[in-house]
């Protein structure tokens, strides 16, 4: 995850560990944005996510001495924060997902194909919305955040062959919702 | 189910098949599904979080005395059962926050390991221990100390999550299991053990 | 067909460095057997020898040991298959196979065991398990509290905090509710389960159980 000549992650928690609090904005910095994506798509909306996402930095830091792998601190804060953003959900009443203030749809490459591509995006984010939680957080932490099943189980607890169904279920629910819409 | 998608589809996505091992249609599926992901990874990340997490980081954090204080006053009630026994026995679950304070480092706990305290009293005793599956149950892997000589004896014990069976062990000879427990299952010897929960400390998060 | 048997028994013909010294030579043999069929039946081997030196370790006979380490392989088997029942996806750890039968030591029925495996099946059972044996430790109805313990994990709350939902329906009782009533309220403001308080300080001077390695 670290170019050439940057300090690794476990150099980094090693350096605040020794008391250098400051070093800790280099872990954000690397970490943040996916961090912000993975909750915005669990929380369904940004402010949300960001909340999420701070708290569960916060966390990190406080209890950066319980990270007992820190050349796996990834798979260690995404956890931290899935479970910020659980907690989060568990609070809200059960419903439709508002995607009114939802991740905004990523530009199209070109111009001519702005509308149905966008149109198409729109559709896939509200079929990934609908998506039950863990299914949703299983494929968003396997295909946009590119972790292995064992990351994966490292990150939500569950067992290897139940990420794999609720990947599975999701990418199937995924494309069936685009095929009812096109 | 007609959502469902061949297992084979699945398994390249997974990175268990050669795609080029799938006809052309399911190659196209697969390629539709990676193209989707790629669509929906290209958002914007949103507003960095970073200047209120430096801020929280750099914030003092509240001395031993004022988060006791704390404890103390908030408004969750503690229920403590005691019992009139000749032995008091207490053990109480804990799941470790790791804090820095002045007293000294902290050990480093595995995301599946928490802390268990074990509390006795034998006032006459001149040694405890605490045995279970968890020490091979050798009285001399985990003993309670009773520093201030109050009859009082403790040990924290870090512990994989779950479930432990124990008893103490008392002078070396005496097994007594305990009767604070409030978790018990027969021993297989004509006995009871008690049962201990351990919490993962990262719960605490 | 005949080899594997045959090869498991001579592989376990050494006895396991734990147990010499600690159990009686006379349990050996048969601790042993044991050992090599719950390696043929793909059961964890840790429950047995764990059960063989707590019984070295209080002084039980040779015999008495033996048949605690065998009736220790009869109820992994029973976890296991109530496990497979209940449609819990296979391979199951030690951990679950020994919280499955801790909680049937601890009186919960076999059908309520398995409506909770059931329920909890996309994770480890054990603190769901231990939920509901605590609520019938304290004089709930079994199946009541399991319903407590399943509409808990259907609201979201994870598996360690199913302990407070227990704790949490006693404190009920204790406040003068009946045991149906303490049920009802506390399913009624789930998830929002207040936690058991933790006291600052409690990570000072925790050390690890010295436990021999495993030669």
């Amino acid at each position: 995850m670290t170019a050439a000549g940057e300090p690794s992650d476990a150099e980094v928690v090693a350096q605040v560990l020794a008391g250098d609090a400051e070093a800790f904005g280099v872990l954000i910095a690397r970490y943040e944005g996916g961090l912000l994506r993975f909750a915005a798509r669990m929380m369904g909306s940004r402010d949300a996510a960001a909340d999420a996402v701070a708290e569960g930095l916060v966390r990190a830091y406080r209890h950066l001495g319980s990270c007992r792998d820190p050349a796996r601190f990834r798979t260690w804060v995404y956890r931290i924060v899935a479970n910020r953003c659980k907690s989060h959900l568990a609070r809200r009443p059960v419903g439709d997902v508002s995607l009114d203030d939802a991740p905004p749809i990523a530009a199209p490459e070109h111009a001519d194909e702005g509308v149905d591509r966008a149109d198409q995006l729109e559709r896939l984010e509200r079929a990934l919305a609908m998506l039950a939680p863990e299914k949703r957080e299983a494929f968003v932490l396997k295909h946009l955040d590119g972790m292995s099943y064992e990351e994966m189980s490292a990150v939500t607890g569950a067992r290897i062959p139940t990420l794999k169904m609720r990947v599975h279920r999701a990418r199937e629910a995924l494309l069936a919702a685009l095929k009812e819409q096109s | 189910m007609k959502n469902e998608l061949d297992p084979r589809i699945h398994r390249a996505l997974d990175g268990e098949l050669d795609p080029a091992a799938l006809d052309a249609g399911e190659r196209a599926l697969v390629a539709r599904l990676d193209a989707l992901s790629r669509s929906l990874s290209a958002v914007p990340a949103g507003r960095s979080v970073a200047h209120r997490v430096m801020a929280a980081v750099r914030r003092p954090l509240a001395t031993p005395i004022q988060r006791f204080r704390r404890w103390v006053t908030s408004p969750q009630p503690i229920t403590v059962s005691l019992r009139p026994v000749y032995s008091l026995v207490i053990a109480v679950l804990l799941a470790a926050l790791l804090w820095r304070t002045p007293e000294g480092p902290k050990p480093v706990l595995g995301a599946e390991e928490g802390v268990a305290q074990f509390v006795a009293r034998f006032p006459e005793a001149h040694s405890v221990a605490v045995v279970g599956n968890f020490n091979d149950w050798r009285p001399g892997a985990t003993p309670l100390s009773d520093d201030d000589h109050d009859g009082v004896w403790d040990a924290r014990v870090i512990l994989p999550a779950g479930q432990h069976e124990y008893m103490f062990v008392v002078d070396g000879e005496r097994w007594v299991p305990d009767p604070m427990a409030g978790r018990y299952v027969d021993d297989d010897f004509g006995r009871q053990n008690a049962v201990l929960l351990v919490r993962p400390h990262r719960t605490q998060q | 067909m005949i080899l594997v048997p045959l090869l498991l028994s001579l592989a376990f013909q050494q006895p396991d460095g734990r147990l010499e010294g600690h159990v009686p030579a006379a349990a050996l043999p048969g601790i042993q057997a044991a050992i090599a069929k719950a390696v043929q039946d793909s059961l964890p081997t840790e429950p047995l020898i764990e059960k063989a030196l707590e019984g070295g370790a209080k002084g039980a006979s040779a015999d008495l040991i033996v048949s605690a380490v065998n009736t220790e392989a009869g109820r992994l088997r029973g976890a296991r298959d109530l496990l497979r029942h209940a449609g819990a996806p296979a391979p199951y750890s030690a951990r679950e196979l020994v919280s499955v039968s801790i909680a049937l030591a601890r009186g919960v029925p076999e059908p309520v065991v398995t409506r909770v495996v059931s329920a909890v099946k996309d994770s480890l059972p054990g603190f769901a398990l231990h939920a509901v044996a605590d609520l019938q430790a304290r004089g709930f109805q079994p199946d009541s509290s399991a319903d407590l313990i399943i509409a808990a994990v259907g609201a979201g709350m994870s598996a360690h905090r199913l302990l407070d939902v227990a704790a949490a329906a006693e404190r009920e009782v204790q406040r003068g509710s009946t045991r149906p009533q303490a049920l009802a309220r506390i399913k009624s403001i789930l998830p929002a389960v207040p936690p058991q308080p933790l006291p600052p300080g409690a990570m000072q001077g925790a050390v690890r159980p010295r436990k021999p390695a495993t030669p």
